[in-house]
């Protein structure tokens, strides 16, 4: 009987609940227009969210409108926000990486912005150059990010200038018994493209070539060419069936704690490991990824963080008034530097920071030979056959044969 | 006596039915219907209830038919109607007593469940996905947006948005100041008027604070006509002003246009021409190029067709299939036999500590299970893993297709054993002990007691679990994308790995390209479902005596 | 209780039996020792992993991977602070809490009608219903994905109330799958009970109504309680749609507001995802203590007796 009563009470209690909605929903009504300005609405994901929060309702204050900011998880943001987009339940700014660019204009998702020739000077070129898709700024840089080598400094006091030096360094610690790795480099069971690439980019592999006007020209396939595989070979001679340096067991998970359980004294990562180097209280040192000896420099991939303004927004005036001209301002990009260690884009912030932290410069100076990470939609057909390669080749495949069947993999896709 | 086996299970017949007197004789055809000789009286109490209730959905339909109305959705409403009416019917009447019971649960499941797969169906036949989301006037659109740029040399204006009437409705006015002149000028969808500097007011960052005859809107009242200023044009010789935000305006003008007359994108500095293309949702050139920016439409069978035409999908297919077949009997088998296991060891009431027991058994499936995968991963790690470690062996368990899919089937037996347990544990309490006393005293052994009696009537309620989770085992695309993710995968083909399911491979076809293939992904997956459905119905249809026995 | 657990003592009887002993120590190996063995080994089985998570937990340096179960930071309760300090982690929990138990208790009781009416009445289209009901679970959630915003798009503009950042509206997305694998339990056990009974009941003049709430139900009140339990668990670490419906920070659930914290990019947070993750396990293993006394309480086998 207890069931039965439980049941009825929960009959009515859900439909007093939907019954009390009703009520609320009277007041919720006329409460939307309360800001005469409407709603921003901004997504972004939940460390940027925090940072951004504060200076979201400043904005909002400073001229009468309702700016929120809500968090969406990173790795459904992008295709969250194109799906919303196209259904008019998208926000006004979306923020992420430059790389969703491409995708986001094919979609018709996101609208140029007109910067003043000034604001563009206010700006790392670098930063300036990865939003800049077709000819035109799609996004306001705040922060950049590129891969450099963190050494334990009481390992390795010395930063080593080429690959085979860092080997040696390395294989004689081992051998001392002070580390259990060469190098902390994250592969994982199927590959890494974005951690192999300095690697890969030193021996002279290319993903792309370039058009006149410098951007990535998907035509021209550079996985899969005699240069990749010269530098696969490379590559393969440091895997498990050659040096043993890099190996399918480290991985993105474990890369970081290794370090910082002095497994190893050389890791390759960005400046988002630097918090939990600091906690663990090593001494450690950021400098350029090494290239091999007597190759071409290590070129990590140069990301950038940026702003954008969706181009179905409800409230787009508004929006490219926050974008275009509250974000250039460097209290803004040094609070979200302080929420997530990334070198800030624009210059003048970066200088405010640099005193306080001088890895930032380092990093800085590690992607200064680095690349734009490519922006057009083509580049998400390389990642995964192009991390599979790695990964298997790694492991001992004939880089040869392997790198070839990932081009083809990849050509198809790329219509 | 066949029809009592199911073909998962290790049920064997069911001997002395008719001699045990609490098991129900074979149902025959005319005792289907029950017999009712009395009618029910019917209490005040459960009019009342009746009554609540039907006011409680009058209710909701009332509330949820004003918005309708001021929306002037017509269709909504008249559906809402519908609906309502039907309800209070069917609640009114006598007859149709099974529908009483059904439909509250059926209508959330049309509406949340039958409706997303069936429009997800519809997009099967549709080239839907990333490049070709919207309508052909979106990507227009978007074209044209694109490819305005700052008219060379024109001047960057500093803006103030004004109006000459009520700020909320008012005919809207750019104020914009040259920075080089100082100049200010009123612009508005007629074209420039330069104002005489002595009715106007002009700040330090150059934009006008107060002009004559002019209301400045704040950027509370300016955001509250957002599209309005966004879609205001100030028509000048090379071009036309629009607004970079609310304060600043530039000159610019759109490089590609639109052309109703060829149905065609032109490019002002280069000439180029991209006509549509209607059956491809996109704009392309003589030469083949074609601009990013495309359009849905439909395609026919054309994605159906490349699922089966397509090598790359058609060749690796039966091979994943079958594999895809173990995964989900393994999974479903697997996770059976340990949680009945674990549930029959629990069903003594002379063991101590059961309660406790059972809260560390479930404690796997309470855990959020995507963490859980994620930290399964970890633990195989050839170098740094525990089992490795624990062991004290070197097995590259990813690395090896048979070592990689036995390391899946353990994860799965883990995160899914404590959901059978549970379900097993209410199973055995609700097995009548009078049947399996009565076997006790007809001399039975226990083991004859347990396999005989227990065993399959728990098999009667627990065979459509079994089949269910099959079912979502087959398709369980975290299981496999956040452990191997397919690996290890043949060094000559990135695209099928050893633990890939088809749907990970799905996954990997249609959104591992240039963004997402939705049209394509719907497509495979109906072939998924058919699939399924198939094995399912034929399943099902074997269960079909076993439950008129029981019931 | 000589009603609970017939066969496994008819069991041990036997292998008693069978080894010839009857009291002592062997005995009670052989009759409930063996018990605790498997068990045991089980629960072996099922916290290892977990072990895991706590290590992680109390881990400072916030990583979920580590050689060893112990913590290579030392131990602190730094993340379980972090956790309420710099998320709005008691807003998830009681959001959470709130919409697993409403959509729990709402999708059971839909579920036990349909499934009394699947199992005691006989009409057109029953088989097709069962099986429809099976196969509609099996579409691949991620594509219905952009059915569900194009729905909810214009449920928002019309009721904001049952619109997206509103649990409501997630309650009833939820109770869409209500009828999917719970109707097919609950019928499963439905099955299981003689018709007889009911018939029985028919004959002395119930309705349907009184035959499905005062006969039927509680003889299934253990397999109520255990599907209460498991509508409850998957709903509460259900993140597909929730990720979709809620983006507003206060409107979270934890499994929503907990994926932000490990997918940063390439920046994870594992040590304050595992604490979370502990705490998340609290409110299902408190539901299972208060409902395992229906699950395991006996009341379907007294009742039948009568």
């Amino acid at each position: 009987m207890r069931i039965r009563s439980a049941g009825v009470a929960a009959a009515l209690a859900l439909a007093l609940a939907a019954a009390g909605c009703g009520g609320d929903d009277e007041p919720t009504a006329s409460e939307s227009p309360r800001a005469a300005g409407g709603t921003l609405v901004i997504w972004a994901d939940d460390k940027r969210t925090a940072a951004l929060k504060p200076f979201a309702e400043k904005f909002g204050q400073a001229n009468g409108v309702t700016v929120e900011v809500q968090a969406v998880a990173n790795d459904v943001l992008q295709s969250n926000f194109v799906t919303a987009s196209q259904q008019g339940s998208g926000p006004d700014i979306v923020v992420g990486a430059h790389d969703w660019i491409g995708n986001l204009v094919q979609n018709g998702a996101i609208d140029p912005i007109q910067l003043s020739a000034g604001q563009r000077d206010a700006y790392h070129p670098t930063a300036l150059k990865a939003v800049t898709f077709g000819g035109q700024v799609y996004g306001v840089p705040y922060a950049m990010e590129n891969l450099a080598l963190i050494r334990n400094t009481e390992l390795a006091p010395q930063a080593p200038s080429t690959i085979e030096e860092l080997v040696a360094t390395g294989k004689r610690l081992k051998a001392d018994r002070k580390v259990s790795e060469v190098l902390c480099l994250q592969v994982g069971q199927n590959g890494d493209a974005y951690h192999i690439y300095p690697l890969y980019s030193s021996a002279g592999g290319t993903l792309f070539g370039t058009t006149p006007t410098g951007d990535y020209d998907p035509k021209v396939l550079g996985v899969g060419t005699p240069d990749s595989i010269a530098a696969f070979k490379k590559i393969a001679a440091l895997g498990e069936k050659g040096e043993g340096v890099l190996k399918r067991s480290i991985t993105a998970e474990n890369s970081i704690s290794l370090f910082t359980d002095r497994k190893c004294a050389f890791l390759v990562s960005g400046p988002w490991a630097t918090t939990d180097i600091k906690k663990a209280g090593l001494a450690y040192d950021v400098t350029p990824v090494p290239g091999f000896a007597g190759a071409g420099p290590a070129r990590p991939f140069v990301g950038v963080q940026a702003f954008y303004v969706a181009a179905k927004g409800q409230n787009k005036a508004v929006a490219q008034e926050f974008v275009a001209n509250y974000v250039s301002t460097p209290d803004l990009a040094v609070a979200l530097y302080q929420a997530d260690p990334r070198p800030p884009a624009l210059t003048a912030a970066l200088d405010q920071v640099r005193g306080a932290d001088p890895d930032l410069a380092k990093f800085l100076d590690a992607g200064r030979d680095g690349a734009v990470l490519p922006a057009i939609p083509a580049m998400a057909a390389v990642w995964d056959p192009f991390g599979k390669a790695e990964a298997a080749i790694i492991g001992g495949a004939d880089p040869a044969a392997t790198i070839t069947s990932a081009g083809r993999t990849i050509a198809d896709q790329i219509k | 006596m066949d029809n009592h086996e199911l073909g998962a299970g290790p049920a064997g017949p069911v001997p002395h039915r008719s001699e045990d007197p609490t098991v129900v004789a074979p149902d025959d055809a005319p005792r289907r219907r029950p017999v009712r000789p009395h009618r029910p009286a019917v209490t005040a109490t459960a009019l009342a209830v009746r009554a609540v209730l039907l006011g409680l959905i009058v209710g909701i339909a009332v509330w949820a038919a004003f918005p309708l109305v001021d929306a002037e959705a017509w269709v909504g409403l008249a559906l809402l109607v519908a609906a309502t009416a039907g309800l209070c019917h069917l609640y009114l009447t006598r007859r149709h007593v099974p529908a009483k019971y059904l439909v509250p649960g059926t209508l959330f499941l049309l509406a949340f469940q039958v409706f997303p797969v069936l429009y997800t169906v519809g997009t099967a036949f549709t080239n839907f996905g990333d490049g070709h989301r919207g309508s052909k006037h979106d990507a227009i659109v978007a074209i044209q947006t694109a490819s305005v740029t700052q008219v060379p040399g024109s001047p960057e204006y500093a803006l103030a948005v004004a109006t000459t009437g009520d700020p909320a409705t008012g005919p809207l006015v750019f104020l914009l100041t040259d920075p080089a002149t100082g100049a200010v000028s009123a612009g508005d969808a007629t074209g420039l008027r330069r104002l005489p500097p002595e009715e106007v007011t002009v700040g330090p960052d150059g934009r006008v604070t107060a002009a004559e005859g002019y209301t400045l809107l704040t950027v509370g009242q300016a955001g509250a006509r957002s599209e309005e200023i966004t879609n205001l044009a100030v028509p000048t010789a090379e071009g036309a002003i629009r607004s970079a935000g609310l304060s600043r305006a530039y000159e610019g003008r759109a490089l590609r246009t639109y052309d109703a007359d060829c149905d065609c994108i032109r490019d002002a500095t280069t000439g180029k021409m991209w006509t549509a293309d209607p059956e491809l949702g996109a704009f392309v050139a003589a030469d083949g190029e074609r601009l990013a920016q495309g359009w849905k439409v439909g395609v026919g069978f054309q994605n159906l067709t490349r699922v089966v035409t397509d090598p790359n999908i058609s060749g690796p297919f039966l091979r994943t299939l079958v594999w895809n077949l173990c995964f989900a009997a393994g999974s479903a088998g697997g996770t059976f036999v340990l949680g009945l296991l674990c549930a029959l060891v629990l069903h003594s009431p002379r063991m101590r500590g059961r309660t406790l027991y059972r809260v560390l058994l479930i404690l796997p499936y309470a855990m959020p299970s995507f963490a859980m995968l994620l930290v399964w991963r970890d633990m195989f790690n050839t170098d740094f893993g525990l089992i490795n470690n624990l062991l004290g062996i070197h097995v590259d368990w990813f690395g090896g297709a048979w070592s990689a899919r036995a390391a899946v089937l353990v994860v799965q037996l883990w995160l899914g054993f404590p959901y059978m347990f549970l379900v097993a544990t209410g199973a055995l309490q609700a097995i009548p002990a009078q049947l399996t006393e009565a076997a006790a005293v007809d001399g039975a052994s226990p083991w004859q007691a347990f396999r005989r009696i227990t065993l399959p009537l728990l098999l009667v309620a627990l065979s459509p679990l079994l089949i269910a989770s099959f079912a979502f085992n087959f398709n369980n695309f975290n299981a496999i994308y956040l452990t191997t993710d397919g690996a290890p995968f043949p060094a000559d083909n990135p695209t099928v790995g050893a633990t890939d399911l088809l749907i990970t491979y799905t996954y990997r076809l249609a959104f591992g390209g240039q963004g997402a293939q939705y049209g394509f992904a719907a497509a495979i997956s109906i072939f998924i479902f058919t699939l399924v459905a198939l094995i399912s119905a034929v399943t099902f249809r074997r269960t079909r005596q076993q439950e008129e026995v029981y019931s | 209780m000589t009603t609970t657990a017939p066969p496994i003592e008819a069991t041990d009887r036997a292998v008693g039996r069978a080894a010839g002993v009857r009291r002592g120590r062997r005995s009670w190996l052989l009759r409930v020792g063996w018990r605790h063995l498997v068990a045991l080994l089980a629960v072996a089985f099922s916290l290892l992993p977990i072990l895991f998570v706590v290590s992680a937990a109390v881990n400072p340096l916030g990583t979920l991977s580590s050689t060893t179960l112990v913590p290579s930071g030392g131990i602190s309760g730094e993340n379980f602070v972090a956790l309420f300090e710099r998320t709005a982690f008691g807003r998830w929990f009681v959001n959470s809490v709130l919409v697993a138990g409403l959509a729990s208790a709402a999708s059971v009781l839909l579920s036990t009608l349909a499934a009394y009416a699947f199992s005691r009445m006989r009409f057109r289209g029953r088989r097709v219903g069962l099986l429809s009901l099976l196969l509609i679970q099996m579409f691949p959630q991620f594509l219905a994905i952009v059915a569900i915003f194009l729905m909810f798009g214009t449920v928002t503009e019309l009721w904001p109330a049952l619109g997206f950042n509103t649990p409501l509206g997630l309650i009833l997305v939820y109770l869409g799958g209500a009828l999917g694998a719970n109707t097919w339990l609950m019928k499963g056990f439905f099955d299981t009970l003689p018709r007889e009974i009911d018939e029985s009941a028919t004959m002395d003049g119930a309705s349907h109504v009184q035959v499905f709430l005062r006969i039927l139900l509680p003889l299934v009140t253990p397999i109520l309680a255990v599907t209460a339990l498991l509508s409850f668990i998957t709903t509460i670490n259900e993140f597909v749609v929730a990720s979709v419906f809620l983006t507003d920070t206060e409107a979270k659930t934890l499994a929503v507001g907990m994926y932000g914290l490990v997918d940063g990019e390439r920046n994870n947070n594992f040590g304050m995802f595992a604490a979370g993750t502990l705490l998340t396990a609290i409110p299902t293993v408190l539901l299972f203590q208060f409902l395992q006394r229906y699950i395991v309480s006996g009341l379907a086998a007294g009742a039948v007796k009568g």
